[in-house]
């Protein structure tokens, strides 16, 4: 008894890598496995697996955040006929979603306390709570900086987190779902050493160690605010297609538009929704043609804002996690985040002395 | 799985209408409410009648506002128009956009959907024991109709009343009706200004030549006056500018602000105002919190000439 009431207390656990076709094995027993797979030359993107063969453990950011599984580009939301309006509950898949990196484990974090806030969104928190999160280590390229925004550790978003230290996985489970799989895999898993636990700090600290991208992010929000007429801003708007590609590819753009998909005689059909982005021409528009955002400039600053500075939303801080997808999505290099915040910065900086001088 | 499992916000009796009333349901559920009377008021302007409403609709606020669905259509924001909401819901459409043009195809009898209210409106309780000032332009007239209604009501708790009303061609006038008998009630003082005026066919409203700003010196406000506003964005900037030089504070100044509201449950990010939520936040905001929000066109941050 006293060694299982021990075991109960244990957090930490090691697997030989040699051993992960059993824990895929057990994964899989839990629902569809979703993990990144190599889809082209340079790109990842999440993908059903039916072995861990297919996974690409070494991926770097993937085209699209995992928010795709709970939030998906379209869903319908109701249906109707003419006797009624009705809630649409489709069947539930439940999804395993393995090696999530700790910036899309933190971009969850912050869809699941907008979307659970206030008025709860039912169709996220179903699909959300159907599915087991895996987090996995990963080691940054030349566009992370989620070390600048603080989330290159999860705290949040995953039930089990995988970090790889040589030739095991450093183990740790965050939630009662996480714990209830540690314990089912028990017996291919061994309690984590005082060495493995030095194993995985060494991970970090290197990882730390490994970024090449960033900045001080201390004054961020208060360089925001103060650089809001930069006009940085004019240049980038001038260079902005207006295109949208930084917002599907964002971990955490939850905006969405609401559309009617009605049959052929309108006595049935469906309410759907879909991802929508900012940086759309009519997305501040009212009726009479009056846009409150008319030019590439105002809807680029609006984004940057919500990144960098936060909103008075359900999570009510900065919301860009640093994973680095809006720079290499947008065609015309003006989301070089990294590139922006350190101009501002500067700019910043010397109204600052010039202030002292003065 | 999330962490935080929030209580769900739903309605049992939307819940009922789903067969699912032991579960958290969608916050996107309009509930079915029947068209029951039109009556034109001026060109596109119509005033919709809606009977067998949810009672939730009861509690709408002056100012407040409620989603409209035409199925196969969608969806849309208009504010309530009337002091209080008991058997029937009156709302004040324009034919303007996809939606609205949908609307005017239904005849008594056929159903729409209906979700909120949502939204905070104008501080009536604030209000009480004070001088208000309501300022409306154009389609603005409708919400502000549902705060002189809601103050008549409740006539003993309230001062001085005056409503000032501008629109572009004096043919446009809404609840005209009802303004002429507001006039002989006295029970508020009324102003109107027309752009352009044509021999009124409206007996007994006389309508001045002129804006909204022309009546704000013809009206003679105190100082102490709360001011509620609600017009087209262009009008907000010079109407404020215009009550500052009459002397009166910001605090005392309330603006409706029009934003499209898709989701209206702070979700869909159409309606932000400089990381504000129009949905929850607004739509009705005290000048004095704009001061610090960015991107608001409807605060005066430059000297304007008016």
């Amino acid at each position: 008894m006293s060694v299982s009431s021990e075991k109960n207390v244990q957090k930490s656990f090691t697997l030989p890598k040699s051993d992960f076709d059993q824990f895929f094995t057990l994964l899989a027993q839990m629902g569809t496995v979703y993990a990144a797979v190599k889809v082209s030359e340079q790109s990842f993107a999440f993908r059903a697996v039916t072995s861990a063969k297919q996974i690409a453990f070494d991926a770097i950011r993937t085209i699209l955040p995992p928010k795709k599984f709970f939030y998906p580009p379209s869903e319908t939301l109701i249906t109707y006929d003419k006797d009624g309006i009705y809630e649409n509950e489709p069947e539930l898949e439940f999804k395993v979603i393995f090696g999530v990196h700790p910036c899309d484990l933190a971009g969850l974090g912050i869809m699941d306390k907008i979307f659970s806030s206030g008025h709860a969104d039912s169709h996220y928190m179903r699909q959300r709570e159907a599915s087991f999160v895996i987090g996995h280590s990963c080691m940054p390229d030349k566009h992370c900086f989620c070390q600048s925004m603080g989330s290159d550790c999860a705290k949040s978003g995953y039930d089990i987190f995988l970090t790889d230290i040589d030739s095991d996985y450093f183990i740790e489970a965050l939630t009662p779902a996480g714990d209830q799989f540690i314990a089912l895999a028990q017996p291919i898993l061994a309690g984590a050493t005082d060495k493995d636990h030095e194993r995985n700090h060494h991970f970090w600290e290197t990882r730390s160690a490994a970024f090449t991208n960033g900045f001080n992010s201390s004054n961020l929000k208060v360089t925001m605010e103060g650089e809001w007429d930069n006009k940085l801003w004019d240049e980038l708007g001038e260079r902005c297609l207006s295109c949208g590609s930084c917002t599907p590819v964002c971990p955490t753009c939850y905006c969405f538009d609401l559309v009617d998909i009605a049959s052929l005689n309108n006595d049935s059909g469906s309410r759907k929704r879909e991802w929508d982005s900012c940086q759309f021409t009519g997305f501040a528009k009212v009726n009479g043609d009056f846009n409150f955002r008319p030019t590439p400039v105002d809807r680029l600053k609006f984004w940057y804002r919500h990144k960098l500075h936060g909103f008075d939303d359900a999570y009510a801080d900065k919301t860009c996690v640093g994973c680095g997808r809006c720079t290499v999505s947008c065609p015309s290099g003006i989301d070089d985040i990294v590139a922006v915040v350190k101009a501002l910065q500067v700019s910043s900086a010397a109204k600052t002395s010039e202030g002292a001088d003065a | 799985m999330p962490e935080n499992n929030s209580q769900s916000n739903c309605r049992p009796d939307s819940c009922v209408q789903n067969n699912s009333a032991s579960r958290a349901c969608t916050p996107y559920l309009p509930t079915r409410a029947i068209l029951s009377k039109i009556t034109e008021m001026a060109y596109d302007n119509f005033l919709f009648e809606f009977e067998q409403i949810d009672p939730i609709f009861r509690s709408c606020l002056p100012g407040q506002f409620v989603e409209i669905w035409i199925p196969g259509a969608g969806e849309s924001p208009i504010s309530v128009c009337s002091g209080s909401v008991g058997e029937t819901l009156q709302l004040l459409i324009r034919k303007a956009g996809r939606v609205t043009k949908a609307l005017f195809n239904l005849k008594p009898g056929d159903w729409v959907g209906l979700r909120g209210p949502y939204g905070h409106g104008f501080p009536v309780d604030l209000y009480k024991g004070k001088n208000v000032c309501m300022i409306a332009g154009g389609l603005g007239v409708a919400p502000l109709r549902s705060v002189w209604q809601y103050l008549i009501e409740h006539r003993r708790d309230y001062g001085r009343l005056t409503l000032i009303y501008g629109m572009k061609h004096s043919d446009e006038i809404l609840f005209a009706d009802e303004l002429i008998a507001l006039r002989h009630s006295q029970k508020l003082e009324l102003f109107l200004a027309a752009e352009d005026v044509t021999v009124c066919h409206i007996a007994n409203l006389e309508i001045e030549a002129g804006r909204v700003t022309d009546l704000l010196d013809l009206a003679e406000l105190s100082t102490d006056m709360q001011v509620a506003i609600c017009g087209p964005p262009v009008m907000y900037r010079f109407a404020v500018e215009r009550l500052r030089r009459l002397g009166i504070a910001d605090e005392n100044i309330w603006l409706s602000l029009e934003r499209h509201m898709k989701c209206g449950i702070g979700k869909c990010g159409h309606c932000y105002i400089g990381g504000k939520f129009a949905c929850q936040e607004g739509p009705v905001f005290q000048l004095t919190e704009l001061a610090n929000m960015h991107e608001v066109i409807e605060y005066p941050r430059e000297k304007i000439q008016i």
